[in-house]
This record gives structure tokens, sequence and C-alpha cells, in this order.
């Protein structure tokens, strides 16, 4: 696992006859939000996980699989996605 | 089975060797595998001693699949290995009815891929095999589609 999230989303997109667009998004903005909702979620979850769990449901994992979730956007850090065609380029990186 | 453990149960088969002979040839070439492991094995707890950071900057970090289309169209993306490991473990905790649906619509696009096989301990000997991975395709029509790790 990363030592630290995806800060930056830097977005780059190069249309046709038109000028470049470069979108900086600052993601550790948004960490503080997302990780006040990931709490409020995880009391959700590890009830329905008691109950599904009481209900001798076969399937209770869903504390698990929310934290699984976060771990793999937390691991998203250095994608790189870059698309180009004749007349567009598209270039997405997680920094 | 190992060419010379083959050799050795032909040899039998057309009675060139005697039942006898053949066990303790297998004996003898079972003992000199091991031999050989232990050897490789101290070896790396040999190279593996003090410091393991450079041996662990070593290892593949990215896994980068590249596509060059003949009509011009590129795509190049670079996944962090991490990222692959976490999406393999996820895919152990998708619960049963979501992956159904998941398998079914693969399925339906021609990829029979069963994830509920997929076994968390399985994991880690998918993503070491990856590292080791390298898959260069050359189509007729031009295409180039080449996966590797570095």
């Amino acid at each position: 696992m990363n030592a630290l999230p995806p800060m930056i989303l830097d977005l780059r997109v190069a249309p046709p006859d038109r000028r470049p667009v470069h979108v900086w998004l600052p993601l550790f903005l948004l960490w503080p939000i997302v990780l006040v909702l990931g709490v409020l979620a995880l009391v959700f979850t590890v009830l329905a996980d008691v109950v599904l769990l009481l209900l001798g449901e076969r399937y209770h994992h869903y504390t698990i699989l929310l934290a699984r979730c976060f771990g793999m956007l937390w691991d998203t850090r250095g994608l790189v996605l870059r698309f180009n065609d004749k007349a567009t380029a598209v270039e997405m990186t997680v920094q | 089975m190992s060419e010379d453990r083959s050799r050795i149960l032909k040899m039998l088969a057309e009675g060139k060797i005697t039942a006898e002979e053949a066990e303790r040839l297998l004996d003898a070439l079972d003992a000199r595998a091991a031999g050989t492991m232990d050897s490789a094995v101290s070896h790396l707890r040999e190279s593996i001693k003090g410091d393991p950071g450079p041996l662990l900057d070593a290892l593949p970090k990215y896994l980068y699949v590249k596509v060059d289309a003949e009509n011009g169209d590129k795509v190049d993306v670079k996944i962090p290995i991490a990222l692959v490991r976490s999406g393999l473990k996820l895919t152990s905790l998708i619960p049963p009815q979501a992956m159904d649906q998941i398998n079914d619509s693969m399925a339906q696009h021609g990829m029979s891929i069963d994830f509920a096989n997929l076994k968390p301990e399985d994991i880690d000997d998918l993503v070491a095999a990856l590292r080791e991975t390298e898959v260069s395709v050359d189509s007729a029509n031009g295409d180039k589609v080449r996966v590797y790790t570095a």
C-alpha cells in the first residue's frame, strides 16, 4: 500500500481545433469529506454485518468490503491513462 | 514431470532397468532436487541479509498496457501493481449476487472468468507471476498490444 493517498488528479485534454485543457483537481481536499462519509458508512456496514451474522447469512463482509474499497482508492496513486487518436489526446494522471 | 524422471520411467517400461533400480534412481533424483532447492534457498537468504530496500526497489511497481492501433489510435495505461493487488483482493469480497451478475456480464462479452474461484491465498502468487509476465500481440491488421511490468 502507498504511504499516501492520491493527492492530485491531473487531467489534460487536447481536442481538435481548440485550446488544450489542463485541469488540476486537488483530491487532498476531498479526503476529509470521504473520511467522514466513510466513518458514517462503516457504522451502517458494521450494523448490517452483525444483523446478517445473527440471521445466519453466509455473506456478512460488507465492512471488510468497504475497507478494501478505500484501500483500492488509496492505491490509485500512480495510475496513468493516456488515449490518443488522430485528433484528440487525453491524459489522466493520479499523483 | 522432469526430463530425468520421465527418462527413468521410460527405461523401466522398456525393461532396461528393474523396478528396484528405478526406485533408487528416482530417490537419488529427489535427493539431488532437494539439495539444489536448499542451496537456492540459502543463496536467497544470503542475498537478502542487511537492508532489503534495494531488492524491493528492483521489483516492478507498475503494469503497463500499450495498444497501438493500425488506424493511429493509441492507448497507454500505467497501473500500479498495488492497485492490481487491491482489485484482486476486492473481488473475493464482492457479494455473491453481485458476483453472479458480473460473471454473467463478462460471459456475454466473451470472457468466461469466474472470479468466485479466485481465492485470497492465490492472489499473491498471481501478482508474483504477473511480475514475470510479458505479452506482445502483433495482429495481422497492424494492431499491436503489449502488456508488461517494470
